[in-house]
Protein backbone atom coordinates (compact mmCIF):
# COMPACT_ATOMS: atom_id res chain seq x y z
CA UNK A 1 0.00 0.00 0.00
CA UNK A 2 2.69 2.38 1.29
CA UNK A 3 4.79 1.33 -1.71
CA UNK A 4 2.14 1.53 -4.19
CA UNK A 5 1.68 5.46 -3.23
CA UNK A 6 5.19 5.99 -2.78
CA UNK A 7 5.39 4.72 -7.04
CA UNK A 8 2.38 6.72 -8.00
CA UNK A 9 4.15 9.85 -6.19
CA UNK A 10 7.64 9.21 -8.03
CA UNK A 11 5.95 8.41 -11.33
CA UNK A 12 4.10 12.00 -11.18
CA UNK A 13 6.89 13.74 -10.69
CA UNK A 14 8.76 12.29 -13.28
CA UNK A 15 5.63 13.15 -15.59
CA UNK A 16 6.30 16.72 -13.89
CA UNK A 17 9.81 16.72 -14.60
CA UNK A 18 9.40 16.09 -17.99
CA UNK A 19 6.99 18.77 -18.47
CA UNK A 20 9.91 20.90 -17.26
CA UNK A 21 12.50 19.61 -19.61
CA UNK A 22 9.65 20.00 -22.69
CA UNK A 23 9.32 23.68 -21.54
CA UNK A 24 13.07 24.41 -21.07
CA UNK A 25 13.67 23.07 -24.57
CA UNK A 26 10.54 24.84 -25.85
CA UNK A 27 12.46 28.10 -24.27
CA UNK A 28 15.88 27.23 -25.24
CA UNK A 29 14.22 27.48 -28.47
CA UNK A 30 12.85 30.74 -28.39
CA UNK A 31 15.80 32.03 -27.46
CA UNK A 32 17.81 30.76 -29.89
CA UNK A 33 15.15 31.96 -32.81
CA UNK A 34 15.83 35.63 -31.59
CA UNK A 35 19.68 34.95 -31.50
CA UNK A 36 19.23 33.92 -35.19
CA UNK A 37 17.08 36.61 -36.41
CA UNK A 38 19.84 38.95 -34.95
CA UNK A 39 22.17 37.51 -36.97
CA UNK A 40 20.67 36.90 -40.15
CA UNK A 41 19.84 40.60 -40.53
CA UNK A 42 22.98 41.77 -39.14
CA UNK A 43 24.61 39.83 -41.87
CA UNK A 44 22.07 41.05 -44.75
CA UNK A 45 22.10 44.79 -43.58
CA UNK A 46 26.48 44.52 -42.95
CA UNK A 47 26.67 43.13 -46.82
CA UNK A 48 23.58 45.52 -48.44
CA UNK A 49 25.54 48.36 -46.77
CA UNK A 50 28.74 47.95 -48.54
CA UNK A 51 29.93 50.76 -50.57
CA UNK A 52 33.40 51.70 -51.81
CA UNK A 53 35.10 54.15 -53.58
CA UNK A 54 38.74 54.33 -54.17
CA UNK A 55 39.85 57.98 -53.84
CA UNK A 56 42.01 57.81 -56.95
CA UNK A 57 41.81 57.99 -60.68
CA UNK A 58 43.33 56.00 -63.83
CA UNK A 59 41.51 55.23 -67.01
CA UNK A 60 40.85 51.65 -67.91
CA UNK A 61 40.74 50.01 -63.83
CA UNK A 62 36.93 50.30 -61.60
CA UNK A 63 37.38 52.37 -58.89
CA UNK A 64 33.93 51.50 -56.99
CA UNK A 65 32.53 48.25 -55.62
CA UNK A 66 29.38 47.41 -53.80
CA UNK A 67 27.78 44.23 -52.86
CA UNK A 68 25.67 44.46 -56.16
CA UNK A 69 28.38 43.91 -58.33
CA UNK A 70 28.54 40.31 -57.99
CA UNK A 71 25.41 38.07 -58.09
CA UNK A 72 26.07 36.10 -55.27
CA UNK A 73 26.51 38.59 -52.60
CA UNK A 74 23.19 40.00 -54.21
CA UNK A 75 21.65 36.37 -53.36
CA UNK A 76 23.65 36.37 -49.97
CA UNK A 77 21.68 39.63 -48.75
CA UNK A 78 18.44 37.97 -49.87
CA UNK A 79 18.77 34.96 -48.67
CA UNK A 80 19.56 36.20 -45.17
CA UNK A 81 16.60 38.82 -45.64
CA UNK A 82 14.19 35.88 -46.38
CA UNK A 83 15.34 33.76 -43.47
CA UNK A 84 15.09 36.44 -41.28
CA UNK A 85 11.71 37.34 -41.87
CA UNK A 86 11.06 33.57 -41.16
CA UNK A 87 12.69 33.58 -38.26
CA UNK A 88 10.31 36.61 -36.90
CA UNK A 89 7.39 34.89 -38.31
CA UNK A 90 7.73 31.86 -36.42
CA UNK A 91 8.80 33.98 -33.44
CA UNK A 92 4.93 33.26 -32.53
CA UNK A 93 4.58 29.67 -33.15
CA UNK A 94 7.56 28.84 -31.16
CA UNK A 95 6.13 30.97 -28.33
CA UNK A 96 2.33 28.65 -28.58
CA UNK A 97 5.03 25.97 -27.67
CA UNK A 98 5.79 27.06 -24.57
CA UNK A 99 3.00 27.54 -23.30
CA UNK A 100 0.35 24.58 -25.26
CA UNK A 101 1.83 21.00 -24.12
CA UNK A 102 0.16 18.89 -27.18
CA UNK A 103 2.13 20.83 -30.32
CA UNK A 104 3.03 17.69 -32.69
CA UNK A 105 2.01 18.66 -35.83
CA UNK A 106 2.89 22.03 -35.46
CA UNK A 107 6.77 21.47 -34.49
CA UNK A 108 6.50 18.54 -37.84
CA UNK A 109 5.43 22.23 -39.26
CA UNK A 110 8.25 23.86 -37.64
CA UNK A 111 10.83 21.06 -38.61
CA UNK A 112 10.02 21.11 -42.39
CA UNK A 113 10.19 25.06 -42.61
CA UNK A 114 13.06 24.84 -40.66
CA UNK A 115 14.83 22.51 -42.85
CA UNK A 116 14.23 24.34 -45.95
CA UNK A 117 15.31 27.26 -44.77
CA UNK A 118 18.36 26.19 -43.40
CA UNK A 119 19.09 25.39 -47.19
CA UNK A 120 18.48 28.63 -48.06
CA UNK A 121 20.59 29.88 -45.61
CA UNK A 122 23.47 27.63 -46.44
CA UNK A 123 23.44 28.10 -50.19
CA UNK A 124 23.88 31.88 -49.51
CA UNK A 125 26.53 31.85 -47.24
CA UNK A 126 28.43 29.13 -48.88
CA UNK A 127 28.48 30.69 -52.21
CA UNK A 128 29.09 34.27 -50.89
CA UNK A 129 32.03 32.30 -49.01
CA UNK A 130 33.47 30.54 -52.27
CA UNK A 131 32.94 34.73 -53.81
CA UNK A 132 35.08 36.08 -51.41
CA UNK A 133 37.44 33.75 -50.94
CA UNK A 134 38.19 34.32 -54.49
CA UNK A 135 37.86 37.92 -53.93
CA UNK A 136 40.84 37.88 -51.28
CA UNK A 137 42.84 34.85 -53.12
CA UNK A 138 42.10 35.27 -56.99
CA UNK A 139 43.15 32.34 -59.01
CA UNK A 140 46.56 31.91 -61.52
CA UNK A 141 44.91 29.62 -63.34
CA UNK A 142 42.04 31.07 -64.44
CA UNK A 143 43.58 34.69 -64.68
CA UNK A 144 41.05 36.15 -62.02
CA UNK A 145 42.26 38.85 -60.22
CA UNK A 146 42.00 39.42 -56.88
CA UNK A 147 39.91 42.55 -55.68
CA UNK A 148 41.15 42.44 -52.40
CA UNK A 149 44.17 44.34 -53.09
CA UNK A 150 42.76 47.38 -54.50
CA UNK A 151 39.52 47.16 -52.39
CA UNK A 152 40.76 47.19 -48.48
CA UNK A 153 37.45 47.96 -46.34
CA UNK A 154 34.93 46.20 -49.34
CA UNK A 155 36.61 43.04 -48.61
CA UNK A 156 36.76 43.54 -44.59
CA UNK A 157 33.25 44.43 -44.64
CA UNK A 158 31.87 41.10 -47.15
CA UNK A 159 33.72 38.77 -44.59
CA UNK A 160 32.94 39.85 -41.62
CA UNK A 161 29.05 40.03 -42.27
CA UNK A 162 29.41 36.26 -43.72
CA UNK A 163 30.35 35.40 -39.67
CA UNK A 164 26.94 35.87 -38.84
CA UNK A 165 24.89 33.98 -41.55
CA UNK A 166 27.23 30.66 -40.69
CA UNK A 167 26.44 31.36 -37.02
CA UNK A 168 23.23 31.59 -37.96
CA UNK A 169 23.23 27.87 -39.89
CA UNK A 170 24.66 26.56 -36.71
CA UNK A 171 21.80 27.83 -34.83
CA UNK A 172 19.08 27.05 -37.08
CA UNK A 173 20.58 23.00 -37.05
CA UNK A 174 20.31 23.48 -33.17
CA UNK A 175 16.90 24.28 -33.42
CA UNK A 176 16.10 21.35 -35.95
CA UNK A 177 17.77 18.99 -33.23
CA UNK A 178 15.33 20.85 -30.31
CA UNK A 179 12.77 20.29 -32.23
CA UNK A 180 13.45 16.55 -32.84
CA UNK A 181 14.16 16.02 -29.57
CA UNK A 182 10.79 17.42 -28.06
CA UNK A 183 8.97 15.29 -30.90
CA UNK A 184 10.53 12.38 -29.93
CA UNK A 185 9.64 12.79 -26.11
CA UNK A 186 6.02 12.82 -26.39
CA UNK A 187 5.07 9.48 -24.36
CA UNK B 1 2.36 -7.73 -24.99
CA UNK B 2 3.12 -8.00 -21.24
CA UNK B 3 5.82 -5.25 -22.04
CA UNK B 4 4.24 -2.62 -23.43
CA UNK B 5 1.94 -1.63 -21.19
CA UNK B 6 2.35 -0.78 -17.15
CA UNK B 7 0.52 -1.30 -14.38
CA UNK B 8 0.54 -0.21 -10.82
CA UNK B 9 -0.62 -3.15 -9.14
CA UNK B 10 -2.00 -1.97 -5.88
CA UNK B 11 -4.17 -4.46 -3.45
CA UNK B 12 -7.64 -3.91 -3.00
CA UNK B 13 -8.12 -2.96 0.79
CA UNK B 14 -5.92 0.41 -0.33
CA UNK B 15 -8.64 1.26 -2.90
CA UNK B 16 -10.34 3.58 -0.57
CA UNK B 17 -7.39 5.00 0.36
CA UNK B 18 -6.38 5.85 -3.32
CA UNK B 19 -8.96 6.96 -5.75
CA UNK B 20 -8.79 3.95 -8.01
CA UNK B 21 -6.68 3.06 -10.60
CA UNK B 22 -4.06 6.20 -11.04
CA UNK B 23 -4.01 7.65 -14.63
CA UNK B 24 -0.60 7.07 -14.64
CA UNK B 25 -0.58 4.08 -15.69
CA UNK B 26 0.48 3.68 -19.47
CA UNK B 27 -1.70 2.19 -22.36
CA UNK B 28 -0.18 -0.82 -24.37
CA UNK B 29 1.09 1.04 -27.62
CA UNK B 30 -0.81 1.11 -30.97
CA UNK B 31 -0.07 -1.55 -33.22
CA UNK B 32 -0.99 0.09 -36.24
CA UNK B 33 1.94 2.76 -36.44
CA UNK B 34 4.17 0.15 -36.33
CA UNK B 35 3.13 -0.57 -39.80
CA UNK B 36 3.04 3.06 -40.55
CA UNK B 37 6.82 3.43 -39.44
CA UNK B 38 7.98 0.54 -41.08
CA UNK B 39 6.76 2.01 -44.36
CA UNK B 40 8.18 5.04 -43.96
CA UNK B 41 11.75 3.72 -42.85
CA UNK B 42 11.44 1.32 -46.40
CA UNK B 43 11.29 4.57 -48.02
CA UNK B 44 13.81 6.09 -45.91
CA UNK B 45 16.51 3.20 -47.01
CA UNK B 46 15.37 3.42 -50.59
CA UNK B 47 15.75 7.21 -50.50
CA UNK B 48 19.58 6.62 -49.19
CA UNK B 49 20.58 4.36 -51.99
CA UNK B 50 19.42 7.34 -54.36
CA UNK B 51 21.13 9.53 -52.30
CA UNK B 52 24.69 7.71 -52.67
CA UNK B 53 24.34 7.60 -56.26
CA UNK B 54 24.14 11.60 -56.85
CA UNK B 55 26.55 12.21 -54.30
CA UNK B 56 28.96 9.51 -56.19
CA UNK B 57 27.77 10.65 -59.67
CA UNK B 58 28.70 14.25 -58.25
CA UNK B 59 32.23 13.67 -57.26
CA UNK B 60 33.12 11.82 -59.74
CA UNK B 61 32.20 13.25 -62.63
CA UNK B 62 33.89 16.36 -60.72
CA UNK B 63 36.80 14.84 -60.44
CA UNK B 64 37.06 13.91 -64.12
CA UNK B 65 36.44 16.54 -65.43
CA UNK B 66 40.03 17.53 -66.80
CA UNK B 67 40.24 19.05 -70.07
CA UNK B 68 43.46 19.63 -72.43
CA UNK B 69 43.01 21.75 -75.05
CA UNK B 70 44.61 21.19 -78.46
CA UNK B 71 46.50 23.98 -79.79
CA UNK B 72 49.52 25.56 -78.06
CA UNK B 73 50.60 29.31 -77.27
CA UNK B 74 53.00 30.95 -75.28
CA UNK B 75 51.38 32.38 -72.23
CA UNK B 76 48.01 30.81 -72.00
CA UNK B 77 46.51 28.14 -69.91
CA UNK B 78 45.67 24.91 -71.55
CA UNK B 79 44.80 22.31 -69.13
CA UNK B 80 41.68 22.83 -66.97
CA UNK B 81 40.95 19.98 -63.93
CA UNK B 82 38.93 20.28 -60.63
CA UNK B 83 42.19 20.97 -58.48
CA UNK B 84 43.04 24.17 -60.48
CA UNK B 85 40.03 25.96 -58.53
CA UNK B 86 39.93 25.21 -54.44
CA UNK B 87 36.30 25.47 -53.99
CA UNK B 88 36.16 22.32 -56.93
CA UNK B 89 38.66 20.63 -54.72
CA UNK B 90 36.41 21.44 -51.53
CA UNK B 91 33.53 19.77 -53.64
CA UNK B 92 35.05 16.73 -54.69
CA UNK B 93 36.07 15.72 -51.05
CA UNK B 94 32.62 17.53 -49.53
CA UNK B 95 31.09 15.41 -51.90
CA UNK B 96 32.96 11.87 -51.08
CA UNK B 97 32.59 12.48 -47.40
CA UNK B 98 28.87 12.48 -48.20
CA UNK B 99 28.58 9.70 -50.10
CA UNK B 100 30.90 7.63 -47.42
CA UNK B 101 28.60 8.98 -44.65
CA UNK B 102 25.43 7.07 -46.41
CA UNK B 103 26.62 4.15 -46.61
CA UNK B 104 27.54 4.14 -43.02
CA UNK B 105 23.66 5.32 -41.99
CA UNK B 106 22.32 2.43 -44.15
CA UNK B 107 22.47 -0.01 -40.94
CA UNK B 108 20.92 2.47 -39.25
CA UNK B 109 18.26 3.19 -41.74
CA UNK B 110 17.94 -1.01 -40.96
CA UNK B 111 17.19 -1.05 -37.44
CA UNK B 112 15.14 1.49 -37.79
CA UNK B 113 13.00 -0.52 -40.34
CA UNK B 114 13.45 -3.40 -38.16
CA UNK B 115 12.14 -1.71 -35.18
CA UNK B 116 9.71 0.94 -36.43
CA UNK B 117 8.63 1.86 -33.10
CA UNK B 118 11.79 2.87 -31.19
CA UNK B 119 13.38 6.87 -31.35
CA UNK B 120 16.97 6.76 -30.85
CA UNK B 121 17.85 5.37 -34.04
CA UNK B 122 15.48 7.88 -35.61
CA UNK B 123 17.02 10.73 -33.54
CA UNK B 124 20.42 10.09 -34.54
CA UNK B 125 19.61 9.42 -38.35
CA UNK B 126 17.61 13.20 -37.97
CA UNK B 127 20.57 14.71 -36.52
CA UNK B 128 23.21 13.37 -38.46
CA UNK B 129 21.21 13.79 -41.86
CA UNK B 130 20.71 17.49 -41.09
CA UNK B 131 24.23 18.18 -39.87
CA UNK B 132 25.35 16.58 -43.70
CA UNK B 133 22.49 18.15 -45.84
CA UNK B 134 24.40 21.55 -44.49
CA UNK B 135 27.57 20.13 -45.86
CA UNK B 136 26.39 18.60 -49.30
CA UNK B 137 24.35 22.33 -49.65
CA UNK B 138 27.41 23.92 -48.61
CA UNK B 139 29.75 22.15 -51.59
CA UNK B 140 26.94 21.98 -54.01
CA UNK B 141 25.92 26.18 -53.76
CA UNK B 142 29.57 27.69 -53.33
CA UNK B 143 30.95 25.07 -56.76
CA UNK B 144 27.05 26.66 -58.34
CA UNK B 145 28.62 30.34 -57.61
CA UNK B 146 32.07 29.60 -59.14
CA UNK B 147 30.64 27.57 -62.18
CA UNK B 148 28.33 30.92 -62.67
CA UNK B 149 31.13 32.76 -62.38
CA UNK B 150 32.95 30.69 -64.77
CA UNK B 151 30.07 30.62 -67.19
CA UNK B 152 29.10 34.43 -67.30
CA UNK B 153 32.81 36.32 -66.02
CA UNK B 154 32.18 39.17 -64.14
CA UNK B 155 32.66 42.76 -65.71
CA UNK B 156 32.97 44.86 -62.72
CA UNK B 157 35.83 42.73 -61.27
CA UNK B 158 37.23 41.60 -64.47
CA UNK B 159 36.90 37.99 -64.37
CA UNK B 160 36.78 36.63 -67.64
CA UNK B 161 34.61 33.65 -68.60
CA UNK B 162 36.99 30.47 -68.82
CA UNK B 163 33.89 28.55 -70.63
CA UNK B 164 34.14 30.62 -73.33
CA UNK B 165 37.51 28.01 -74.23
CA UNK B 166 37.08 24.79 -72.00
CA UNK B 167 33.57 23.89 -73.22
CA UNK B 168 33.45 20.18 -71.69
CA UNK B 169 35.26 21.22 -68.33
CA UNK B 170 32.66 23.77 -67.92
CA UNK B 171 29.47 20.64 -68.84
CA UNK B 172 31.28 18.27 -66.63
CA UNK B 173 31.25 20.64 -63.66
CA UNK B 174 27.92 22.19 -64.02
CA UNK B 175 26.21 18.39 -64.23
CA UNK B 176 28.41 17.87 -60.95
CA UNK B 177 27.05 20.41 -59.54
CA UNK B 178 23.35 19.72 -60.71
CA UNK B 179 23.44 16.12 -59.11
CA UNK B 180 24.64 17.42 -55.86
CA UNK B 181 21.52 19.49 -55.73
CA UNK B 182 19.61 16.66 -56.46
CA UNK B 183 21.54 14.70 -53.82
CA UNK B 184 20.53 17.60 -51.44
CA UNK B 185 16.90 17.62 -52.21
CA UNK B 186 17.24 13.91 -51.14
CA UNK B 187 18.29 14.95 -47.62
CA UNK B 188 15.91 17.27 -46.97
CA UNK B 189 12.84 14.63 -47.48
CA UNK B 190 14.90 12.15 -45.43
CA UNK B 191 14.75 15.01 -42.65
CA UNK B 192 11.05 15.66 -42.88
CA UNK B 193 10.46 11.94 -43.33
CA UNK B 194 12.57 11.07 -40.00
CA UNK B 195 10.50 14.46 -38.03
CA UNK B 196 7.13 12.58 -39.22
CA UNK B 197 7.95 9.02 -38.13
CA UNK B 198 8.85 10.48 -34.49
CA UNK B 199 6.06 11.98 -34.07
CA UNK B 200 3.99 8.65 -34.69
CA UNK B 201 6.20 7.24 -32.02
Amino acid sequence: MKSGQAEIVETSKAIQKSGLMSRRNAILEFILRIVAFFNTITSAILMATTNETLPFFAQFIRFHAEYSDLPALTFFVIANAVVSGYLILSLPLAFVHIVKSKTQNSRVLLIILDVAMLGLLTAGASSAAAIVYLAHKGNNNTNWFSICQQFNSFCERISGSLIGSFVAVFLLILLILLSAIALSRRH
Amino acid sequence: MKNESTFIDVPAESSSAMKGKSPLIGVAKDHTTGGYNRGLSIFDFLLRLAAIVAASVAAGTMFTSDETLPFFTQFLQFEAGYDDLPTFQFFVIAMSMVAGYIVLSLPISVVTIVRPLAAAPRLLLLVLDTAIMGLTMAAASSAAAISYVAHNGNQNTNWLPICQQFGDFCQKTSGAVVSSFVAVVFFMILVVLSGVALKRH
